[in-house]
């Protein structure tokens, strides 16, 4: 009896959480994935890129010799202006053309691919490496966790809520939801639905940034972390279903927990192929995802 | 993204002159080459039409069905390890690696389209991106097949007798006739009713089923058609190079095969072919001034998507047919 | 209603319903069509014609009822089982292929007829569907416009070039969604021609469903009226204009 209590408390547990503080992030990325796509209608292939790019926003900031806390507050201003150029520049470009939907998806590969190789000639291709701004362990339950660990499932824990407030309890939320559900009808009502567009991708772009701030001391910082991250945050889409906040919520923090739990039984090496396969088996089974409506992308 | 279906103008005209002087500059391309006694060029020629064929592949699905495939280097991965092995450890024979190599590509095509097909755009593409990942990690990770570092050693072969694949032009030359007859094989089929019937389902998928052909049945023949084609470009690879490594799989693959078929024009078949030389070509100069390159091709992908969509055939084909018919009024006149 | 004698009933709706939630959108439709007859549903708006056509085309499956074509239960059947047993249909919302020529669109509708044969010989040689298409080209009106983009051609000739379309792989029974919609008036007048030719000359059978009365009356052999889900009348045009029922749904009490 005991030696159950005692696996659940020191193997169980422990993964259990780190898979949580790992989920937080995923979330945030999953959302601002939805956010575009379930406003835009726009699949953003570089919302990995946009992630690694927060990550590297670290390193830069720690480089110039600022503290971590102004990252968490610069990096998603970054973003934001960084995701408003490019749809205002570059995705407006294609977005009313009749292939649109494959043009968006070919125009942010591209995107994505020339945002990886620009990571890679200006910070190089090794990894680096980035201390987190709290350090020590707490004691809880009679183990030790991370301090920055909890933090970082206390902080993005907040964001999330903070989205979900804003997304349905404010007027602005209520805007975009809007134009999501009738651009015509929201244009003649005199929302500048083009603005909102472009403040809404890079909100998504923003969200994504401040995933990379969270996770930059847990993983390693490299040019290629975004293609490796992006599979996760789309398979948690597609599985929560595109456009659903909820679904990318709740998809998002079982799917951690399935990938964190997993490890002890499976080698970390099939953990991609494991989420794979259970994304492959909802999109069969029920292509809208768990909470999406079909007759998108 | 063109109507390639009208048989009364001279499209087809156009089409087959930019066909006939892609193939004819290649093979000027490697006979100067070897007057000049280098063969690393005709090397880079060849893996220029090997990877050309990769990207036929990813034409087909993209061009001419209307499916977005993110992960093709699966299959062309998979054919050149399945040639090695063949060439390895069962017999040097060229015509048992390439045809074991198209036999198990359709049987993993088969698999992968049962898996795939019943999903369009982003979710296709996605799976498609997944497959490759998954399956290159598995690779990655099997000490048989050499594990990260691949397999080297594969023999030289001997094509027809008095040919052996470690001749460059040469194997140059097989690889020219492979990916010609390819091109003539797709060609061909897309004039047949079921190549008809993929470009419909580009256009208009629900009415196909209104016609009474169920769409899925031909996606997934394309899908297999694809994952042929892509294998058996794959399985001249170790020819050519002696090894094969996983990061035949990678993204990077995939990717490229879509920017080329992009920059060369989608839907046309030879701006595939047109786009793997054109930008082999231009990897090899910019390689010369910086390390670089991927940025300079990356952005010139987007500015095509932006502002080129239908690639450089796509545009290349309307000027030319503009010429004759005006040539061809010209004369009555 | 009078049976006349050479009866001959070649779609058969029985009982057909469903309902979207709490609203009965169909309840208990009742008709047969005859061969060679066209035969109309109207109503007023929200009468449940639409959902009544797609319930018969297959497009939605019915809570209860079943619809037979030839004696065959053919009820919720796929696109393609329908057209295997010769019942095709058109679109309210022109469904082209807008990228592709006129002539391509009808080239490939009428590859069916020579579905199993010649998949692997060039198009060129496919002298069935080039046949056909070529039929309907003049038929139709169209040939003019061949090479055109279907997407290029005025509204009218495009909901011409959609009934053309069904027709291609000659169905034995076809179902027109609102074949007049947005039409003017002069290629009004030129469909109702084709329809009643259709019945007349080609000996197709033609189910219909329309909301411009007056052509349905014109064309049609046999009318089907609906109101708020249900039918409430049946038979000749002028039977179903003599009947009280339906003017008061059409035009409230004011007789």
């Amino acid at each position: 009896m005991t030696s159950i209590l005692e696996w659940l408390q020191f193997v169980l547990a422990p993964q259990s959480i780190n898979g949580l503080s790992i989920g937080v992030a995923v979330v945030l990325m999953a959302l601002g994935l939805t956010i575009i796509f379930g406003l835009l209608d726009v699949i953003n292939m570089a919302h990995g890129e946009c992630y690694a790019l927060g990550a590297y926003a670290v390193v830069v900031i720690l480089g110039m010799g600022v503290s971590f806390w102004w990252a968490f507050l610069l990096t998603p201003l970054l973003m934001a202006a960084m995701g408003y150029a490019m749809e205002r520049g570059l995705i407006q470009q294609v977005f009313h053309s009749k292939d649109r939907h494959t043009l968006t998806l070919l125009l942010t590969f591209g995107m994505a691919t020339v945002m990886e190789d620009a990571i890679k000639i200006v910070f190089g291709a090794n990894p680096r490496s980035v201390e987190a701004p709290i350090s020590g362990a707490t004691e809880l339950f009679g183990l030790f966790f991370p301090n920055y660990r909890l933090f970082v499932m206390l902080l993005g824990g907040a964001i999330i809520v903070a989205v979900w407030l804003l997304v349905f309890r404010t007027s602005i939320g209520a805007i975009v939801r809007a134009a999501a559900h009738d651009k015509d009808m929201s244009a003649s009502l005199g929302i500048p639905v083009s603005r909102v567009y472009s403040l809404t991708f890079a909100f998504g772009v923003a969200l994504a940034g401040i995933a990379g701030v969270l996770l930059a001391p847990i993983y390693s910082v490299f040019p290629t972390m975004g293609r490796d991250f992006v599979l996760m945050a789309f398979s948690v889409v597609i599985i929560g279903g595109m456009g659903s906040i909820k679904g990318a919520v709740l998809a998002g923090l079982v799917l951690t927990q399935i990938q964190s739990l997993s490890s002890l039984l499976i080698s970390p090496v099939w953990n991609d192929t494991l989420l794979f396969g259970i994304m492959v088996v909802v999109l069969m089974w029920r292509p809208q995802g768990l909470f999406g409506k079909l007759g998108h992308a | 993204m063109l109507d390639r279906f009208n048989s009364n103008s001279s499209k087809p005209n156009a089409v087959r002159i930019l066909a006939i002087v892609f193939f004819a500059t290649a093979l000027l391309f490697a006979l100067i080459g070897t007057v000049m006694g280098d063969s690393f060029y005709i090397r880079l020629a060849t893996e220029a039409l090997i990877f050309g064929g990769l990207a036929l592949s990813v034409d087909l699905l993209l061009g001419h069905v209307g499916l977005l495939p993110l992960g093709q280097a699966l299959f062309f991965g998979l054919g050149a390890y399945v040639s090695a092995v063949v060439l390895k450890e069962w017999a040097a024979s060229f015509w048992l690696a390439i045809i074991v190599s198209m036999l198990f590509c359709a049987f993993a095509g088969l698999i992968g389209g049962l898996i795939a097909i019943r999903s369009k755009g982003v979710y296709f593409a996605l799976i498609s991106f997944g497959l490759a990942q998954v399956f290159s990690r598995v690779i990655y990770n099997t000490r048989e097949l050499g594990a990260s570092d691949g397999m080297t050693g594969v023999p030289v072969v001997t094509v027809v007798p008095g040919l052996q694949t470690d001749n460059p032009l040469g194997f140059f030359f097989v690889t020219w006739l492979v990916i010609g007859g390819l091109y003539l094989v797709l060609r061909y089929v897309m004039q047949t009713p079921m190549g008809r019937l993929f470009g419909a389902i580009r256009v208009n998928e629900h009415r196909v089923c209104f016609l009474g052909f169920g769409a899925l049945r031909f996606k997934i023949t394309a899908f297999v058609a694809a994952a042929v084609v892509a294998g058996l470009s794959g399985a001249l690879y170790p020819m050519l190079r002696g090894f094969v490594s996983p990061e035949l799989m990678f993204f990077q693959v995939s990717g490229n095969a879509v920017v080329n078929v992009i920059i060369g024009g989608s839907g046309t078949l030879i701006g595939a072919l047109y786009g793997a030389g054109l930008l082999t070509v231009l990897k090899s100069i910019l390689g010369s001034f910086t390390v670089h390159h991927h940025i300079v091709i990356g952005l010139l992908f987007v500015v095509v998507v932006i502002a080129f969509p239908r690639g450089i055939v796509g545009y290349l084909v309307p000027v030319l047919e503009a010429r004759l018919s005006k040539k061809k009024t010209g004369d009555n006149s | 209603m009078i049976q006349t004698p050479l009866q001959d009933t070649v779609l058969s709706v029985k009982g057909l319903s469903v309902s979207f939630g709490a609203l009965k959108a169909v309840h208990d439709l009742t008709f047969d069509a005859q061969r060679g007859q066209v035969t109309a549903i109207i109503g007023p708006n929200g009468a449940g014609k639409s959902t009544a056509f797609n319930l018969i085309s297959g497009a939605i499956t019915p809570k209860f009822g079943q619809v037979k074509f030839e004696g065959q239960i053919v009820t919720g059947f796929s696109p393609d089982k329908m057209l295997a047993v010769g019942l095709s249909r058109s679109f309210q919302i022109t469904n082209l292929f807008f990228d592709l020529s006129v002539h391509e669109n009808l080239r490939l509708a009428g590859q069916y007829l020579e579905r199993g044969r010649g998949w692997w010989s060039p198009v060129q040689k496919s002298q069935t569907a080039l046949a056909r298409a070529d039929e309907l080209l003049s038929q139709f009106g169209l040939i003019s416009k061949a090479n055109d983009l279907a997407g290029h051609l005025s509204h009218g000739e495009q909901r011409r070039l959609e009934i053309a379309v069904a027709l291609a792989s000659k169905p034995s029974m076809i179902l027109l969604d609102e074949p007049t919609q947005g039409m003017s008036h002069a290629d009004t007048q030129e469909t109702a021609e084709l329809i009643r030719r259709l019945a007349s000359e080609f000996g197709l059978s033609v189910l219909l469903v329309e909301h411009d009365v007056d052509l349905v009356m014109r064309v049609s052999d046999h009318v089907v009226v609906m109101a708020q889900g249900m039918k409430i009348a049946d038979g000749s045009p002028q039977e179903v204009r003599a009947n009280p029922d339906v003017q008061t749904a059409y035009f409230g009490d004011k007789h």
